[in-house]
């Protein structure tokens, strides 16, 4: 056993030292070509397949536009950019494995995020610990920020925000509404946008005169649109997801729950709810980070969201939704914070990240100290005929919002 | 006050006469084939998108597809039983508890390839118009009665009643309570009892299908909706008693008036697991049921 020991001693000796004559020089020639390769792992199968898929896309277009115009420039040279995507199946614990895999074999620079507050909540935690760098386009939870971590940043703004800019927009319309009524569905991220927006109410002097959790996947709210209906709000807010938003806004027409406005933090933002709710979708307000229509000017390759949503349908054949927006906002940090580092050291370019300040076609870059993007949700709003568009803050918007809303029997 | 109370006793009876619908399937297969079918939750959510496909692709009124998908379900209700399940009726209640399960996975998958995983709504032009009761002339705020949630409360009783002459008046339905007896003894006196248990489980999944035809109209749904309304079934044929029409809808009356009366209290965010603790309570205490027969 001895013997063995000593053995496995000098193998060990013999081989760091041969691993020490064979590490590259640290100075690159350069005319040789360098390339900067990223790692995400995104949900290409699973529950969030779909927005998985407008990730990959997101990500996909801009290495192609990016390395067309000669890559991204780190100190003199021109690098090109790869980026290497695995499945990680929805799974918040397969994407902390395939991102350990992505540093440890696969010997990526950089990481980019996945998909979904779990998925991004694990994967961050591996880039902590091999301390590389991530910047992530799909996790707006808040608890994945609060971690005291420093390697891990997020283009999504956080759950708490979305529905105050609905709130600002219906005030600065309408400064006399007072009474708010607010749906809660009985989920983390739901409570988190409740947690955000209950106290700003306050702040912004209106009275919170109905407030109540239904649980999550309910099949009938009618008790609780009974209830609000009683307190003559005169707007009213759901912290939700798209198919509990639905069941309020059907529910609240046949109990006739007029109010003046509503809005939604997920649901009225996505296509089919306009589809799926036809005319009764008119009137309601929806928060999103990002829509083709914001009037944004960048410095990146797009420059603003119109020619963005241009060049990606060209590409894709179907108009990009904030998914996609968001998915190259990250990869537009990087490239602006590696540029200013000259370097693609996870140290420096960890520091420029957090001094990040840029205009974007997907607005102005710049993250909190914990993290998370400093930026304001843009309200939608469905439109009479049929459409969906952007209607505040006003400097970006298309159109003035439509309000009030009239009661369902007068439509 | 008043209108508070009376809108949530209205809500409650128009969702017991559609939970009635959505327990009756279930409690009869239960009742007669002694199998807790698990699959009962997709045959709904194909009601559902027979509907949707009808109303988006050649705008049929969504009232008028509820013959087409009680017949489809009918149909596919009948081949299940005859193909699949017949095949273990007399194995332990595991196995069919596995088979009807693989079932519902592979009925949702499906529907997941056939109609996508996006959340769908029927939305008629009258959907959300009604009458209006008790009218208070001050503020002109009454008592709301969605026609929708009438004619599905309408049309879930008359299916009741037609389910229960059926059953009582009928020589087959006589036939499908003798077998849910005795299946041995039933089949001495002459009743053959595979074709019984395929036509019980048809008409099971048939009204399955008009179940998903109203809730269509009625609520957003994907295919993974089937889960909740499985789940409460199976309370409500637990509550009322297992295996009696008049069980059933008693159940859902109970059901639907927790629902809506913990919605309108403080204790809203809990009210399934109220649902939940008197099921629990009920079998401690009447493990027979509220009504308590044990068979048709």
């Amino acid at each position: 056993m001895k013997l063995h020991l000593s053995a496995l001693f000098c193998l060990l000796v013999v081989m760091s030292l041969a691993a020490g004559c064979m590490a590259p020089a640290p100075a690159a020639a350069p005319s040789k070509p360098c390339t900067i390769t990223f790692g995400a792992a995104v949900s290409l199968t699973g529950a969030t397949a779909k927005e998985g898929e407008y990730v990959k896309n997101g990500y996909n277009m801009f290495i192609e536009d990016t390395n067309k115009q000669g890559g991204f420039k780190v100190g003199k040279q021109q690098c090109t950019i790869s980026v290497k995507i695995y499945d990680d199946e929805s799974n918040a614990d397969t994407s902390a494995k395939l991102i350990e895999k992505l540093v440890t074999e696969d010997k990526v620079n950089l990481l980019l995020g996945p998909y979904g507050t779990g998925p991004v909540f694990s994967a961050s935690a591996i880039a902590e610990k091999y301390d590389v760098p991530m910047v992530e386009p799909g996790g707006a939870g808040i608890k994945i920020f609060t971690r005291g971590f420093k390697n891990v940043w997020g283009t999504l703004p956080a759950a708490g925000t979305y529905l105050k800019s609905a709130v600002d927009m219906i005030l600065a319309k309408d400064p006399s509404a007072k009474n708010v009524a607010l749906f809660i569905e009985n989920d983390s991220f739901s409570q988190e946008v409740a947690d955000g927006i209950t106290p700003y109410l306050k702040e912004k002097g209106l009275n919170l005169v109905y407030s109540e959790q239904y649980p999550k996947g309910t099949k009938d709210v009618s008790s609780l649109v009974t209830a609000a209906k009683a307190k003559n709000p005169d707007f009213v807010l759901g912290a939700s997801h798209l198919a509990d938003a639905e069941l309020v806004v059907k529910q609240a027409k046949d109990i006739g729950l007029n109010a003046k406005a509503w809005a939604f933090s997920v649901g009225p933002s996505t296509p089919e709810f306009g589809t799926a709710l036809g005319k009764d979708s008119t009137y309601i307000l929806g928060v999103t980070p990002w829509t083709p229509a914001m009037k944004f000017q960048g410095q990146d390759i797009y420059g603003t969201p119109l020619k963005f949503s241009e060049a990606f349908k060209a590409k894709y054949g179907y108009e990009p939704s904030y998914h996609s927006a968001s998915a190259v906002a990250t990869f537009i940090a990087f490239q602006k914070a590696i540029e200013a580092a000259g370097s693609v050291e996870p140290k420096a370019v960890r520091e420029q990240l957090g001094k990040l300040d840029v205009p974007t076609f997907y607005g102005q870059l710049k993250f909190a100290p914990e993290g998370i993007i400093v930026k304001p949700m843009g309200v939608v709003q469905w439109d009479t005929d049929g459409k969906m568009v952007s209607v505040w803050p006003k400097d970006i918007a298309e159109k003035d919002p439509l309000y009030p809303a009239p009661p369902w029997d007068k439509r | 006050m008043g209108i508070l109370i009376g809108q949530s006793l209205v809500n409650a009876v128009l969702l017991s006469g559609m939970l009635a619908l959505v327990a009756l399937g279930f409690s009869i297969v239960w009742g007669v084939l002694k199998i807790i079918n698990l699959a009962h939750g997709s045959f709904i959510m194909l009601g559902a998108y027979v509907t949707f496909t009808l109303f988006s692709l050649y705008h049929v009124d969504p009232f008028l597809t509820i013959p087409v998908s009680m017949l489809a379900l009918f149909l596919l209700g009948y081949l299940i039983q005859t193909y699949i399940v017949n095949w273990v009726i007399r194995a332990p209640l595991l196995v069919t508890f596995l088979l009807t399960f693989g079932l519902d996975i592979i009925l949702i998958n499906l529907a997941l390839f056939v109609w996508q995983g996006d959340v769908r709504s029927v939305s008629p032009a009258y959907a959300g118009t009604g009458l209006t009761l008790f009218r208070d002339p001050v503020t002109s705020q009454g008592v709301q009665v969605p026609y929708v949630r009438l004619a599905a409360f309408a049309i879930s009783l008359v299916l009741a009643g037609l389910l229960y002459l059926f059953m009582s008046y009928t020589k087959l339905g006589r036939a499908i309570q003798a077998t849910g007896q005795d299946k041995d003894a039933a089949q001495l006196t002459g009743v053959r009892v595979a074709p019984t248990y395929a036509l019980t489980f048809a008409i099971g999944a048939a009204l399955a299908g008009a179940a998903g035809s109203l809730i269509s109209v009625m609520q957003p749904f994907d295919p993974n909706m089937g889960g909740g309304y499985r789940l409460r079934a199976f309370i409500i044929v637990v509550l009322g008693g297992l295996g009696s029409i008049p069980g059933v809808i008693l159940g859902s009356v109970l059901f639907a008036l927790v629902d809506v009366l913990v919605g309108i209290s403080p204790l809203a965010p809990l009210k399934d697991g109220v649902a939940f603790a008197m099921l629990v309570l009920v079998l401690i205490f009447r493990p027979t049921g509220i009504a308590g027969k044990a068979f048709y």
